[in-house]
Order: structure tokens, then sequence, then C-alpha cells
């Protein structure tokens, strides 16, 4: 094998759908500002639903505006989302990609958990439910977990590497350093990455009550009454590219992805393991070269599930020592919810602006100790600080860890 | 009629535990069991599937410390809250 030497990747725009509103200056701001998205569910079966609350895309944002007519009927919400986003990320990058055969030197690595689950549950409930005889033609296309990295490369003729990761509440995080990678290796310049998550449908959201891990009122992570998550919805889509080839074009630089870490606990399939959470991080922070004391914000997992915070806090003892103390962490989804597979997505929106504008989002609804979260959650109010670097966490059920590492912008 | 509910109920968890009837007390927890968390969860769904029930939410739910025989009366107080009701979902 060749021999390459790693370059350094840059992110260079971003875009987002979420709860907080239709684009990333959006979600941003709420974050900061420490509004919150989740409200009572909107669906057309909520009567009959336990699960009372979600964090929704408002229903006066379309992801669909905007999408060519020829598009619209090929799409399921999650490839919708992902569309909406990436268009976003790829005008404010500024980059153009018809120039100097620059699509065939992009990649498109998208995360999502589960994919078009809207079509799923729609066809299934003409299938069983209303003895329907056939299913609609394109049920295949827009359900495929890879719609979106597909509708994403054909949109704007990238003809790189291409493909879905699939890693539960990690796939976003994994996608993210997937593209790192590509580019880092040099099999790619430019990556569009991030997650997209669609899946609160029937099916889902019974299923999720089933594993009663989800909040009725509010999510309180890190907070002694905590006692759940709540399920969001949404997209965010980055534009990454190696160091080189932004300063070359003059891009704005918004941060740097300086490193990651990747584990699997391989002991149970959804009770966390401090362990592989905390090698995750050790191995992020190695990669990216800092040092426990160079990192001022975490962006943690964060769920607000009993167990999910505890063994969290634990982990990051455990990779920080005697820092832990001292560095802000807070968890976003207090109020962009849970987005699954989009979820280090949104999250890394957060990043980028508390690494971009010196302010740490809070961790909303955090009302009381919990002796077994003994660290600094940023509660309740935005702290301004200044962010030299960050960790982004991302921990799946299956025992799968993603931590992104980020640095200002060079 | 609490007899019977008592022993489905001892009898289901000691299915889940793969372990005898016999072994299931009263103050006998799922811990003690070795019945693991989601193991647990599967537990309340078979018991709720079983007698057409549905348990509430808990606050902060954590089956594994629930005694055997907190799920005996978990499942009559839902009975009851049923015929109550007129089981008017029928």
């Amino acid at each position: 094998m060749r021999t390459v030497t790693l370059r350094r990747v840059v992110i260079t725009g971003m875009g987002a759908v979420s709860p907080l509103g239709a684009d990333a200056e959006a979600l941003w701001h709420g974050l900061r500002e420490g509004h919150s998205g989740i409200r009572p569910l909107r669906h057309v079966d909520a009567a009959r639903l336990r699960v009372k609350i979600a964090a929704q895309v408002p229903d006066d944002v379309d992801p669909t505006a905007g999408i060519d007519e020829h598009t619209l009927p090929l799409l399921d919400r999650t490839s919708a989302f992902a569309l909406h986003a990436a268009r976003e990320a790829i005008t404010q990058s500024g980059i153009d990609f018809t120039q100097a055969g620059l699509g065939a030197r992009t990649a498109v690595i998208v995360g999502t958990g589960v994919g078009g689950e809207t079509t799923q549950d729609e066809q299934s409930r003409r299938l069983y439910g209303e003895n329907a005889q056939r299913a609609h033609p394109l049920t295949i296309v827009r359900l495929m977990t890879n719609a979106s990295a597909s509708h994403i490369s054909i949109a704007w003729g990238l003809r790189g590497p291409t493909y879905a990761i699939a890693s539960a509440c990690a796939s976003a995080n994994h996608a993210i350093i997937q593209a790192a990678q590509l580019i880092r290796h040099g099999l790619a310049d430019v990556a569009i990455t991030g997650g997209t998550e669609a899946c609160l449908t029937y099916g889902a959201l019974r299923a999720w009550e089933a594993m009663r891990v989800l909040a009725d009122d509010a999510c309180r992570p890190f907070s002694g009454n905590r006692h759940g998550l709540v399920l969001a919805e949404g997209a965010a889509i980055f534009v990454l590219e190696s160091l080189e080839h932004a300063q070359a074009r003059g891009a704005v630089i918004l941060a740097e992805l300086a490193g990651s870490g990747m584990t699997a606990d391989a002991t149970d399939i959804v009770s966390p393991s401090a362990d592989g959470a905390a090698a995750a991080m050790t191995q992020a922070m190695a990669d990216a070269e800092l040092a426990p004391q160079d990192i001022d914000y975490i962006n943690a997992h964060g769920t607000g599930t009993v167990a999910n915070d505890v063994t969290e806090t634990r982990a990051i003892h455990l990779a920080f020592g005697t820092h832990a103390a001292r560095v802000a962490i807070s968890s976003t989804k207090s109020m962009h919810g849970h987005a699954l597979g989009a979820s280090g997505a949104l999250e890394l929106v957060a990043v980028i602006g508390a690494l971009r504008d010196g302010v740490v989002p809070p961790t909303v609804n955090l009302e009381q100790p919990d002796p077994a979260c003994d660290l600094d959650y940023v509660p309740n109010v935005a702290r301004q600080m200044p962010v030299r670097a960050a960790l982004s966490n991302s921990f799946a059920f299956g025992g799968l860890n993603a931590v992104l590492a980020l640095k200002r912008a060079p | 009629m609490n007899e019977t509910t008592q022993q489905q109920v001892f009898e289901m968890v000691a299915k889940a535990a793969k372990t005898d009837v016999a072994a299931i007390k009263s103050e006998t927890t799922l811990k003690d069991l070795g019945v693991a968390s989601l193991e647990a969860i599967e537990l309340i769904f078979d018991i709720e599937e079983h007698f057409d029930i549905s348990f509430p939410d808990q606050q902060g739910a954590n089956f594994d410390s629930d005694t055997a025989q907190s799920l005996v009366d978990a499942v009559q107080k839902a009975l009851d809250a049923k015929a109550a009701a007129g089981e008017g979902s029928k």
C-alpha cells in the first residue's frame, strides 16, 4: 500500500433542521438561549399513545421547501430533512462542485438509526391494517437506509464514496468520523456528512414506550429527578474539507475536526459501560493531540436516563482524572431532545457554536443535584467562556461509543 | 382470586428467571433472581399481555428492585382498575 501523509480536516459549512427551527442558526440560537423544542406530541394517533411529549420539527418548517417536484415523491421525511440541511451547509461553505472535477473527489456519508421509518410504517399500515393488496411502488427507494446519502450525491453531482452508517444513537458521530477519515487519508478532498432521523411513527413510538425509557414531562439530564429521554427528529449536515483545500479556495473555517475515538463496550446490549465510553474519549483526545486540560467543553451524550447520566459521569472521571471537575459539560438533548441517529450531528452544531462564539450552551431542567452526577453541567443558563477545544460524545444501544474532538478554527 | 393472580405472576417470574416457582418468595426481587434490566422489561411485557392490562409508567422505573409481591400487587391494582372501568375497551 502507498503511504499517505495524514491531512487536517476542517468544517466549512453546517446546516440543520431541528425542533428549534429551519436552520443551524435557529438551532444554535435556541440552544444558547436555553430554549426547549420539546412540546406535546403532535401525531394523528397521539390520543392512544402513552408517550405525551416529543421534540418535533415545527409544523411551520417545511423540510421539502426548495426540493424539485421530480425528487419529492422519492423522499421519505428522513431524506427531506437531510437534503434541507445539506443545502444550507453547502451554500454556507460557498463550495462549487462543478469546478475542477471536485464532484468526483467528494464523499457523502450520512448517519441514520433506521432510515425511512415513516415509509415503513405507512406501508405496514396499508398492508396489515387495511388489507391493501399492493405496496406503493416507491416504497423501497424511500425507505432504504442509504436514501439520504444518495439524494445528496445526486442533487450536487457528488461521485466519491457515498453510503449510510447505522449505529443507533451514535450513527451521526460514526458517519462524521468516517467522512473525516476519508479526507485525512486522501480518499476524498471534501465530504458531506452528518445525521438524519425521522422516526416518530406510531410503530416506533410504541416500541420506545415498551422499553420504558421515555420521560413523560421533560428531559432532565444529570438532574436527580430525571426519569428518561425525550424522542426527537431532525438532521444536521456538514461540509468537511482538508485544511489545504479549504485554505486554497479561501473558505471560512468554522472549526477543526481534530480527532476521534471509537470503541465498543462488548458487555450489554443496552446497559452502558463507563470503561468503553472513557476509552473512546481518551482515544479522541490522543488522536487530536490534546490533553484533558486542553478540553474546555464536553457536549455530553446526556440522554436523561437514570443509567446513561451516571455512567457518562463516571466515564468522564475516568478519562479526565482531576481535570473532570474543571471541564464544562452540557447535554443539549435537554432542549433538542434525542434525535437518535441525528443526535451527534445536532450536537456538533452546538459544539461549533461554542468554539466560535465562546458560549457553552446549558443543560436545562437541571433541578436537583444527584450525588452520582457530581460534575459541572452548566445548569440552566449558558456560560460565556473561551472554548479552545471540545469533545462531543455519542453512545449507542449495542454498546457503541463515538467521540469527536474539535478545535477552534486554525 | 388473589391466590390465583399470585400463582400466575410467580410462575411467570420463575420462568423469566429460569428457576422453579418454589424459589419465588414474596420478598424476592428480580435482581435477586438475576433478571437484568432488559429481561425485567420483557417480563413486565409478558405479564401485561397475559392479564391484558397496562402498567402505568413509573417515574424512574427500576423493575430490578421490584419484589415478586409488588408485581402481584401491581397486577391486582391494574385488574381492579380494569374491572371498575367496566372493561369498556373489550
